[in-house]
């Protein structure tokens, strides 16, 4: 069973996501490349359940695109808000509040 | 075994020299022989001939994403169903109201959405 | 390869699931109401909503008096319902009851969407009664984002307000990313033990041998959950998300749903990480140090009373992880120690927000300054922010006290070094918060009102309830500790 090269595969995706949720000013790609490691977890979780001949890690994966799909719904309706408020996604540009 | 894993991937980038290889003899060979005259309308975009007007980038109207935004909603949601289908008739009765529950919280959420008014067309 | 098994029908013990069928009910009932009459609808929806707690606590309460039946063990040891997780959905229940108390005259004079808001609360809170009982990654997981995704959009509520919009986004992009994080440690728990169950995964982590994979998973859990519950250094978003917010929900957040992480957090670090304690309770005990100290030094520089509850906020929670920091010897008083510090904080801080909000319909400002003369045009209310404010810097007889004492026991129990140094510094720091609580009794007692308006804040029936619920809980826990029930221990039970 090859699994090494989907734990492999999932940790460069998820290393390429964290880079870009650090590095990105675009509220639209960070929220892409959350997508990125969420993507990666299911690769993961497909790649273990099917080594290990046990259902629950698809059906976790499951889960995790269903709720990807509304935490990106709400993420973008958020960053529209913001987009008609001021014109700009630059999420440095958000900067009211300083913590 | 990791020898085995390096050897796979080996072929992998033997085969994307290749590739590059292959193509970029192509193109050079072909950079040898052609005429190369670059002018400003050579590099217009292509409209079947008629003169384009303005960039090639443009905003899509902000009214789409509401609609773009339930269909992916509800569109996921289906991936809870199609296992469900796939051995409809083992779950029986269970499956059937389970599922018509969950069917009956999706369809509030489109009610919500017709009732204030996100499905008309403005 | 997977097999198809055999479709077994699950036994579902419906008397177990009561609280959660009850409220989800109720909140779809809500969304009809609003659905069907629209408009007129809205004034009806918060006493509805609130009404739907109440009811929800009703199965809550039949099943505490049935305890002998208790655990109830449902899906094959993903879903225990024990007196743990029943303390705790009373908690939310009620907590959430409070904040709905708290939101009805903010929603209605404010230009709000209003029914909305009592939706999503109520989701919210579904997930939090779901979080209480859930031992398995799976329904962690999903309780998890069903608390966060309509907290989201309930940080941005003020459309029109920049500073509203700014907090969502803050409070979006942190919470989702916690969460992608907190997920790949699941992934890699899931890989490890072949099960979500977080009993089975208790041994799988004892018996592997690869420690460095391990690690990495149970670091990853701990820092996703360090950022749902505001621990520094992953607190950045609280602050600017509880300022930008509307001030109920932020009362909601710094209460319901930093509760909600800490139950998740418990849950996984007890159940299934004892045996790998030796990892978890170096970060957890460095998270503890870091979170009090940084979260009170901060606080004191603070203008903005809601700047300034959030800091506390932070620091208190810091408080909150200490018992976590040795849990490995004293696993259930650890337990007991943070839920009994759950419930008196909730009342505290919500009690805190509520004079808040019941100031700020007056003075319409948030800064400290602001409070100068309460104690000469509202008596009353000086009052029971003097009783909040001694609670949270924790001098008896008020309850925070008494959380502060437990939090101290279990630190010196296993007379470890690493719990009295722990214990030493949550001594300094209850001292330094002393500084930060004096300063605003000092405004509302002694300094005058700046421009001179004497004229009275009118608190309406729901603040006066608000109140009322928050301030006999925050004296009875402090008087009488014992009237907060056992707790017990974590029930880790796999059929």
């Amino acid at each position: 069973m090859l699994l090494n090269q989907f734990l492999l595969l999932a940790a460069v995706l998820f290393a390429i996501g964290v880079y870009g949720v650090l590095t990105r000013k675009n509220g639209v790609l960070v929220l892409m490349s959350i997508e990125l490691i969420l993507n990666s977890v299911n690769i993961n979780l497909v790649a273990f359940g099917t080594f290990n001949a046990d259902v629950s890690g698809q059906v976790f994966a499951l889960f995790i695109i269903a709720v990807a799909a509304a935490e990106v719904g709400v993420g973008l309706a958020i960053v529209l808000l913001i987009y008609r408020n001021r014109r700009s996604i630059d999420v440095s540009e958000a900067d009211m509040l300083k913590g | 075994m990791y020898s085995d894993f390096l050897r796979d991937y080996l072929i992998v980038v033997f085969f994307g020299i290749l590739a590059f290889a292959v193509v970029g003899a192509f193109i050079g060979l072909a950079s040898l022989v052609r005429p190369d005259r670059p002018s400003e309308a050579k590099n217009t975009a292509y409209e079947s001939g008629v003169d384009p007007v303005d960039g090639g980038w443009s905003q899509s109207q902000i009214r789409y994403y509401i609609f773009a935004l339930l269909f992916v909603m509800f569109d996921v949601e289906a991936v809870f169903i199609f296992p469900w289908a796939t051995r409809l008739e083992e779950y029986g009765m269970f499956g059937l109201v389970e599922m018509t529950i969950f069917i009956f919280i999706l369809a509030l959420g489109l009610g919500y959405a017709w009732r204030k008014g996100v499905l008309r067309w403005v | 390869m997977l097999i198809a098994q055999e479709f077994v029908r699950p036994i579902i013990d419906w008397h177990g699931v009561a609280p959660e069928l009850t409220l989800l009910a109720i909140g779809a009932m809500v969304t009809l109401v609003d659905i069907i009459w629209n408009e007129k609808a809205q004034r009806i929806i918060p006493t509805l909503t609130g009404l739907g707690f109440l009811a929800a606590l009703l199965p809550v309460l039949t099943l505490w008096s049935d305890r002998d039946e208790l655990p109830r063990v449902m899906w094959d040891g993903a879903y225990v319902v024990d007196e743990y997780s029943l303390v705790l959905k009373g908690l939310f229940l009620v907590s959430a009851y409070v904040v709905v108390l708290l939101a009805t005259n903010y929603m209605h004079d404010g230009d709000y969407y209003e029914g909305e808001f009592y939706q999503l609360v109520s989701a919210s809170v579904v997930g939090m009664l779901v979080m209480t009982s859930a031992r398995d990654l799976i329904s962690i997981f999903v309780a998890i984002e069903l608390i966060s995704i309509p907290a989201y959009l309930m940080a941005a509520w003020r459309k029109r307000d920049l500073k509203s919009n700014e907090a969502g986004l803050k409070y979006m992009l942190m919470g989702v990313f916690a969460s992608a994080l907190m997920l790949y440690g699941m992934s890699l728990l899931y890989g490890f033990a072949g099960d979500t169950r977080l009993a089975a995964i208790a041994p799988a982590l004892r018996s592997s041998e690869s420690i460095p994979l391990i690690t990495l998973a149970v670091v990853f859990v701990v820092v996703g959950f360090g950022f749902k519950v505001s621990a520094v250094p992953f607190h950045t978003w609280a602050p600017d998300t509880y300022e930008g917010a509307p001030t109920p929900l932020t009362a909601f957040l710094a209460v319901a749903s930093k509760a909600a992480g800490f139950v998740a957090l418990m849950s996984v670090v007890i159940v299934a990480f004892p045996e790998q304690s030796g990892v978890a309770e170096p970060l957890l005990w460095v998270l503890a140090a870091v979170t009090m100290t940084v979260g009170n030094l901060i606080a004191m520089r603070q203008t903005n009373i809601v700047r300034m509850l959030a800091y506390s906020g932070i620091a208190q929670a810091g408080y909150m992880i200490a018992p976590l920091a040795v849990f490995g010897d004293v696993p259930s008083s650890a337990a007991r120690a943070i839920v009994i510090y759950l419930v008196i904080y909730a009342a505290m801080n919500l009690g805190a927000f509520a004079v808040v909000i019941t100031a700020a319909r007056k003075t319409r400002s948030g800064e400290i300054s602001s409070y100068g003369g309460l104690f000469q045009y509202a008596p009353g209310l000086a009052v029971l922010m003097t009783l909040f404010l001694f609670s949270l810097a924790g001098i008896p007889p008020f309850g925070g006290w008494y959380a502060k004492y437990q939090v101290f026991l279990v630190l010196v129990e296993p007379a470890t070094t690493a719990g009295y140094v722990l214990a030493a510094i949550g001594a300094v720091n209850a001292v330094l918060a002393a500084f930060y609580y004096l300063s605003i009794m000092k405004q509302m007692w002694f300094m005058p009102e700046p421009n001179g308006d004497h004229t009275r804040v009118q608190i309406t029936p729901s603040l006066q309830a608000a109140l009322a619920i928050t301030a006999i809980v925050t004296l009875v826990t402090g008087v009488l500790p014992g009237v907060i029930p056992d707790v017990g221990d974590l029930v880790v039970a796999l059929p």
